[in-house]
């Protein structure tokens, strides 16, 4: 306890800290990048300091390896920032003028710093790429601030549906045919839970707030709504005139009440999540493409098969466009290495290393039959990024992932105690006070 | 020496001195150089104590005038953030909360403490090793047993249910961390195991320290354990049991850690202490003037708690 209330207070007093020596300054060092935009990018030297997320080490690690072996003249110095911590720890380095040349954000963490003005201006460079339709269509809305790009998609972690073939069959249904809408869900997992010897139907993270959001929400969007609209800084929350929200608390709701689900369930905060799925003993589970990585042996690749998550009531499909964005906060040193570094690894040979390193490409022209073939499951997953989306707020974490928030508390009161109409209009006032907090 | 030469004053020179303004006298050389030495030697300290202290408190109560973002511009806008705290239901529920569990959990970590401090506080075979035993929760950790609780209080596969459900105490399906009230509980309880050995500590080394004649006085003069409990070790005990209700109750307002990783301050926010309250506005939130104010009031609230026991502890050895 008192580490962590430590570390917290060192880092407010590392933000004052920092800021009176930048206010004493007078400025902070900040300039766009200088050379022209096909000279950008093109033959840089020096070091780059690329700061990358904990979680996503795998890939950064490959990355940074792999460039630095094939250009001698221009060197990545890789940084990972704590886990929990990227935000807090960037947004130190910008009060203290002495940020990193590249950081890997979580993308739904780009519009706070985009919104303050702290990151280069990439639009002439992004749009001179040849495959920048290609690219990630919810990365790039994250990485969007008025019409202009503050970053480009580096990487996906996305969300799909997890079923277990072996079970489906066992159960009498197809094995071929996973679930395409809740409706379909809900008959798969009582089917399954049917055959009893602890099997469950379905199972998800229920005391995860972003597991939650992550795998619930592209269910809302693929049937055409979203929980916060308007631009920023006029915001409203869509609760109480959201059909397909109260539909999917719904059918959570009766999945939970029919125990279809482990009842270890409620107290899941992700930190296990998917195991009981890869013990074999779950039939259902919307997730993360991650999981795959646990997938190793013959016979769980036999058996564990992934599919794109349905509309609540069917019809399309969604994904969650979870990962990082590359930023270039602004008075990085090296601006035109760090776009050199980017540009490399926007190459189809290295997008196409990421299944391995457990993460999904940006790009959906990797999407090939020989890609396919190599990378079932994430061929899923990148086939589904094209449908994929977010929530555009600064508000993400107060309103989806903080413990306590108003999403997670609307799903409590909605799933586990069956308020469905109470959880609705607490939801939508504790969403809109949410947004009305958060400074623009 | 300086006190030598006023005792050598007579009653006119005294009467003269109220008469004109007095002058400080001189203070002789190996003082000044005392002084200066006693300046150097605690400068470091004070230096220390000032940067990471001071000027870091200081500038936090400047943060919390302004509406400080995580990056970009902010402004003055004097009180306002504290005055909103006002209406802010979350942080007063989170500031009602820390209350309520400041004062479930306090009695109990002393009584308890009492307790083991009474069966360790003679030097009986086997003392040292009941005495590490108490006292290595407080070692381990409250982290690492927060989650070790975790994983114990799992429903159908965690330790506590299966014990408690042989007793019938609860069902095996109890899903503790996810009911406001079974939470609380569990969280208390996992408190008071881990700080009753620091008090147990604390107060064993204030019973070893009075004199063995007064409880073979109050033996010979026929006293009753509980008298001789209630009259020589109680009120002998002040000082130890003042410290440490300081400890506990100033350690309960600043809880953060147990709740962060038992309950996420959850259901809902039932749950919520303040520290964690002002985790998530300034860095979930991104509202570091606000999460500025909050901690400024809970410096003060802890300030004042703390200075009235202090207070309380000097009157008693008046």
């Amino acid at each position: 306890m008192r580490g962590s209330t430590k570390k917290r207070t060192l880092t407010f007093c590392v933000i004052a800290a920092a800021a009176l020596v930048s206010a004493a300054c007078g400025s902070t060092s900040s300039s766009t990048p200088s050379t022209s935009t096909k000279a950008f990018g093109v033959n840089a030297t020096g070091t780059v300091h690329f700061w990358a997320r904990q979680a996503t080490d795998g890939v950064a690690k490959a990355m940074v390896a792999g460039f630095n072996a094939s250009h001698p003249h221009l060197h990545v110095v890789l940084h990972l920032t704590q886990p929990n911590e990227a935000v807090t720890e960037l947004g130190t380095a910008i009060r203290a003028g002495s940020v990193p040349d590249l950081v890997g954000l979580n993308d739904i963490n780009v519009p706070i710093f985009s919104h303050q003005n702290a990151l280069e201006d990439l639009t002439p460079y992004v749009n001179a790429l040849p495959y920048k339709a290609a690219l990630s269509p919810g990365h790039m809305k994250l990485a969007t601030t008025n019409g202009h790009y503050y970053g480009i998609p580096y990487l996906a972690d996305l969300s799909v549906l997890w079923y277990n073939k072996k079970l489906f069959k066992e159960a009498g249904l197809d094995p071929n045919s996973p679930p395409t809408s809740y409706a379909q869900i809900l008959t798969d997992a009582e089917k399954i839970q049917a055959l009893g010897h602890g099997i469950y139907g379905f199972s998800f993270a229920g005391n995860c707030q972003g597991c939650l959001g992550f795998t619930m929400l592209p269910s809302i969007w693929a049937s055409g709504q979203h929980l916060i609209n308007g631009p920023l800084g006029t915001q409203t929350a869509n609760v109480t005139n959201n059909a397909p929200l109260k539909d999917i608390l719904a059918f959570y709701r009766q999945l939970w009440a029919k125990h279809l689900v482990p009842l270890n369930d409620q107290t899941q905060n992700g930190l296990t999540w998917g195991k009981d799925f890869e013990s074999g003993k779950v039939g259902i589970l919307p997730g993360d493409y991650g999981f795959a990585a646990a997938f190793t042996t013959p016979a769980q690749k036999a058996e564990f098969a992934d599919a794109p998550l349905p509309a609540v009531n069917g019809g399309n499909y969604a994904t969650f466009d979870g990962g990082d964005d590359f930023v270039i906060p602004k008075g990085s040193s090296n601006p035109s290495g760090a776009w050199e570094f980017v540009k490399w690894v926007e190459q189809t040979e290295q997008q196409s290393r990421y299944p391995t390193l457990g993460m999904t490409p940006v790009r959906s022209d990797v999407l090939t039959p020989a890609f396919q073939s190599a990378n079932a499951y994430d061929a899923v997953a990148l086939h589904a990024l094209g449908h994929g989306s977010v929530e555009y707020t600064l508000a993400y974490n107060a309103v989806f992932n903080v413990p306590g928030s108003p999403w997670f508390k609307m799903f409590e009161d909605a799933v586990y105690n069956g308020n469905m109409s109470a959880a609705v209009q607490e939801g939508q006032s504790g969403i809109q006070s949410t947004l009305d907090s958060v400074k623009t | 020496m300086a006190k030598t030469e006023v005792t050598s004053s007579t009653p006119a020179t005294e009467a003269a001195e109220t008469r004109r303004p007095r002058r400080a006298a001189p203070m002789p050389s190996h003082v000044r150089r005392d002084a200066r030495t006693g300046m150097l030697l605690v400068s470091p300290a004070l230096l220390i104590v000032s940067v990471f202290t001071l000027f870091p408190l200081a500038f936090g109560v400047y943060i919390s005038l302004t509406n400080w973002p995580l990056v970009g511009s902010y402004q003055f806008i004097g009180f306002a953030n504290y005055t909103s705290l006002i209406h802010n239901t979350l942080f007063l529920q989170s500031i009602v909360f820390t209350l309520k569990y400041t004062a479930i959990v306090t009695l109990p970590i002393l009584i308890v403490g009492y307790a083991l401090a009474l069966l360790v506080r003679a030097n009986r075979p086997g003392a040292t090793v009941f005495r590490t035993l108490v006292f290595l929760p407080f070692i381990v950790g409250l982290t690492t047993e927060s989650y070790m609780a975790v994983v114990e209080l799992q429903p159908t596969s965690g330790t506590a249910n299966f014990v408690l459900a042989r007793f019938g105490i609860v069902k095996d399906t109890t899903a503790w961390l996810v009911h406001t009230g079974l939470a609380v509980t569990a969280v208390c309880t996992l408190v008071v195991w881990f700080a009753a050995g620091l008090t147990m500590m604390l107060l064993m080394a204030g019973m070893q320290s009075i004199p063995q004649e007064l409880y073979e006085s109050a033996r010979v003069d026929g006293a009753s354990w509980w008298s001789t409990e209630r009259s020589i070790t109680i009120p002998l005990l002040r000082r130890a049991i003042v410290l440490s209700l300081i400890i506990s109750v100033v350690g309960s307002f600043l809880a953060f850690n147990q709740f962060y990783i038992m309950t996420q301050g959850g259901p809902g926010t039932s749950t919520t202490p303040v520290v964690l309250s002002i985790v998530n506005t300034g860095f979930s939130s991104f509202n570091i003037g606000l999460a500025s104010a909050m901690s400024v009031v809970l410096i003060i609230v802890v300030g004042l708690i703390s200075f009235a026991q202090f207070h309380f502890l000097q009157r008693g050895d008046r």
